[in-house]
């Protein structure tokens, strides 16, 4: 009986001690709600610089985002939901599937504005010259941040379990999270 | 383990009652090494049966548990209890849970326990398979309760449909591990069925012809087929989805050429069959319960035999009216209409065999055959609405309602769970040597009973008046909210029903009566050993003349004596040896030596374990780890020198 119940307390701490070890592991959060609307709070504005812009033209500064995106790259739905939107805008328009037409390609290592979360963000918001409309105003903040998160993930930016796996509709290169690191070079034509 | 070097076979041999040395040198021989090195070798199939039962209802109480949130979020409309993502994950798990680590596993958990008992022999064929299939299963489990715990619960069903499964829909690892939870659990299954076959074909009892197996070994003989040939069907279709999401295969992409509708077949061809995997072993249940209360053998053993072989043939033969709804051809839609028809024959012949020996016998209302009388009232509930459910134009009306869930309720409760609860009545004494209390076990069955129907019930309406499966919330004023409210009220008399379930057991492990061999004065061969079973099963095994052994010889007058058998004897006492006998007429055919306790069954499970999750995040998890696998393996299999000698010195003539 002792012998058991020595066994049995071992086992428990063993549990124990695991369980408290998954404490530390990350969590695949989804929301729902929602996401709020970047024109309501006041925060320092940059202008566009794109005239282009899509459906409604507007003249508004685009301001500048609440936090730095944290959370976004790490979570697999979010990337999922900016691979839908990049569907849904259009973004393959001018980009293709990463490969580049009208638009520069989004698989390589070449950066024109900047690799950074931040600064694809910003690419995004206010627009680029030579083409690259501004969204500003026309997304949601948290939209912005998931496209953000899936245009990185398209040079193998992203860690490979948040990456999307391959898409239903054709895709013409590989899925994103079987794509090698591109190491960026920030400003290469 | 605990062999002495090279030393042959003492010449000690089997057949003597308890209290003997020979008596005392086979439990030895026969039961596990102790600590805690020796619990994880355990190899003994009554020992892995009970964790395997303890586990399996583990998992059906978090299941329960599960569905209990889900009824407090639909009690009231516009609830904000859980969101829609965690209420996504409670009914993935809640079906999930339910479907593959409880209902099928805990009756091939009973099964571990009690066929071998059944059968008259000291242990269950390929015992370390038997400990390999148990800890790949505890491991597949816990690990889909681990993610689920840590914000990472599938939540695309537990039919796991695609596209909505797929790499599209359902980003991230939560589908992932899903599918990895499925091959393990199936694993175990094809495990455990291999087993019980084996068993049921070679290891039975000197006398105990084809004819004269009970009826709980044919419906687990049956069900192990069907596992056989079910299982690999969703393991398939489960490793293409993982293949689907991690090295981007497209099985199941239509743009590519793959096709969605496959995974509904792969998955119901198996789902259907899943349905008598769980629905057969209760068959089996009650085919065991109620000759007992009814104190006479049962009526039409051999129909009772076909319908369970035919039940199983027609089961595979009726998949598709789980896809009523998908766009196949009418003419397939009018044949498995008639296939799901015609499964209502050969239940009916059980039932009425049930019924006719109920009808000749003289009744002892005990708990288990309070849980016997429920399955009729509510199976043949679930049976009429099946009926409904496989006519095409009504299932489109009622499909994806809550009429649905109240139909598939109905028959798995009714089917399984009812008695499954009455089995555990039953063989408690078995299993522990004491009584349950019947005092909380009539509380128990009456407030599960009266639970059910009023958590279940009011879901046909729901269904017909329109509420959808699946749905986190509704709106008020729909006319839902009151039997939405009442179902819940249900969920909570079940759920207080299976607390009092769990005091009754914890409480009946001390303080229950004592119950001696055979407490119920039933007729099978498990009852004609002490309660609990000591290690070797048997001190002398049992030769059988007829099918209810006990039966057959007259009762000593002495209170709780058992009836004197005829046995055989003459098997080592100090090694495990084991007597085979031919698959029809179970004549003795060979003595068999049976593999010690060993760590490697589970050291192997641990390597598989690693493998699969590994395989969750990289493909190279499955190259590398296979190695560990290898060295497990080959562990495992490893000759050993000492017990080889013992063996070769058994073959010698003495």
């Amino acid at each position: 009986m002792t012998a058991t119940a020595a066994s049995t307390a071992r086992i428990a701490a063993l549990a124990l001690s695991s369980a408290l070890a998954l404490c530390a592991c990350e969590r695949e959060m989804r929301r729902f709600e929602t996401p709020p609307d970047n024109r309501s709070s006041a925060r320092p504005e940059t202008p566009r610089t794109s005239t282009l812009q899509p459906a409604e033209a507007r003249s508004d500064a685009v301001r500048m985002p609440a936090g730095n995106g944290e959370g976004y790259e790490g979570n697999a739905y979010n990337v999922a939901q900016g691979k839908r939107l990049y569907r849904w805008y259009n973004c393959g328009g001018c980009h293709a599937q990463g490969g580049g037409g009208m638009g520069p390609a989004l698989i390589d290592d070449q950066w024109r504005y900047g690799s950074e979360p931040a600064q694809i963000f910003s690419t995004i918001m206010q627009g680029r010259p030579n083409g690259m409309p501004s969204f500003g105003g026309h997304l949601s903040e948290d939209q912005v941040w998931q496209l953000t998160a899936y245009v990185r993930s398209m040079s193998g930016q992203l860690r490979k379990d948040v990456a999307p796996g391959r898409a239903d509709s054709l895709q013409a290169n590989e899925p994103e999270a079987a794509r090698d690191r591109e190491p960026p070079r920030p400003g290469a034509k | 383990m605990n062999r002495p070097g090279h030393a042959p076979a003492s010449r000690l041999k089997d057949g003597t009652g308890p209290g003997s040395p020979e008596a005392a040198a086979l439990d030895a021989t026969w039961s596990d090494p102790p600590g805690l090195l020796g619990w994880l070798a355990a190899v003994n199939h009554k020992s892995i049966a009970r964790r395997f039962i303890v586990t399996t209802f583990c998992f059906f109480v978090a299941g329960g548990l599960l569905a209990v949130v889900m009824r407090l979020q639909l009690a009231r409309p516009g609830s904000k209890l859980v969101g829609p993502d965690l209420y996504n994950q409670l009914f993935t798990m809640h079906g999930s849970t339910m479907m593959f680590l409880f209902a099928v596993p805990v009756m091939q958990a009973v099964a571990v326990y009690l066929v071998p008992l059944m059968l008259g022999t000291r242990s269950i064929a390929f015992p370390r398979l038997n400990a390999f299939a148990y800890w790949i299963f505890l491991f597949g489990g816990l690990m889909l309760y681990v993610v689920f715990v840590l914000g990472a619960g599938p939540d695309a069903g537990w039919f796991s449909y695609v596209p909505l499964a797929g790499p599209d829909y359902s980003p991230g690892k939560r589908e992932d591990f899903w599918a990895q939870m499925i091959t393990f659990t199936e694993l175990s299954a094809l495990l455990e069925a291999i087993v019980v076959i084996t068993t049921v074909f070679k290891l039975r009892a000197p006398g105990m012809t084809l004819n004269r197996i009970p009826l709980f070994v044919w419906a687990m003989l049956v069900t192990a087929f069907m596992v056989l040939f079910a299982m690999p069907s969703v393991m398939l279709a489960s490793t293409m989805l993982i293949m689907d999401r991690l090295v981007g295969s497209h099985f199941f992409n239509p743009a590519e050429g793959g096709d969605v509708v496959l995974w509904q077949h792969l998955f119901w061809f198996f789902g259907h069959p899943e349905v008598y995997l769980i629905f057969l072993p209760g068959l089996g249940f009650l085919s065991a319960m109620i000759p007992t209360f009814a104190r006479r053998p049962i009526f039409g053993y051999t129909a009772m035999v076909l319908s369970l072989i035919a039940t199983a043939f027609l089961a595979f033969g009726l998949w598709v009216h789980h896809m009523f709804a998908v766009n196949l051809p009418e003419l397939g839609k009018s044949f498995f209409t008639a296939a799901s028809m015609l499964i209502a024959i050969p239940s009916a012949v059980q039932i009425f065999c049930w019924l006719a020996t109920l009808w000749g016998g003289k009744l002892d209302f005990k708990t288990p055959l309070l849980f016997v009388l429920g399955f009729f009232f509510i199976l043949v509930l679930g049976g009429m609405t099946g009926i409904m459910l496989a006519s095409v134009p009504l299932d489109l009306q009622v499909h994806d309602s809550y009429f649905v869930v109240a139909h598939l309720h109905y028959v798995l409760i009714g089917g399984a769970v009812f008695p499954l609860f009455g089995a555990f009545y039953y063989w408690y004494p078995k299993i522990t040597g004491r009584l349950m209390s019947e005092r909380l076990g009539r509380w128990n069955f009456w407030l599960f009973f009266i639970g059910f129907n009023v958590a279940f019930f009011p879901m046909h309406l729901l269904g017909l008046k329109g509420m959808p499966r699946r749905v986190y919330t509704y709106q008020a004023g729909l006319g839902w909210d009151a039997m939405n409210m009442v179902a819940t009220i249900g969920a909570l008399t079940i759920a207080m029903s299976v607390l009092l379930f769990i005091v009754n057991a914890a409480r009946s492990l001390r303080h229950g009566a004592p119950a001696g061999a055979n407490p119920w004065g039933a007729g099978t061969l498990e009852w004609a050993t002490e309660s609990p079973p000591p290690p070797c099963n048997f001190h002398a095994i049992p030769v059988v003349h007829g099918r209810d052994p006990l039966w057959e010889h007259p009762r000593p007058e002495a209170e709780g004596a058992q009836p004197a058998f005829t046995h055989v004897s003459g098997l080592a006492a100090d090694t495990r040896e084991l007597l085979a006998t031919t698959v029809l007429d179970a004549r003795p055919d060979l003595r068999l030596n049976f593999p010690d306790p060993t760590i490697w069954p589970f050291v192997s499970a641990v390597a598989v374990t690693a493998l699969f999750i590994g395989s969750v995040f990289t493909p190279w998890a499955v190259v590398w780890g296979s190695i560990p696998i290898a060295i497990a393996l080959t562990a495992w299999f490893w000759p050993d020198r000492a017990e080889t000698s013992v063996h070769l010195s058994l073959e010698r003539k003495p």
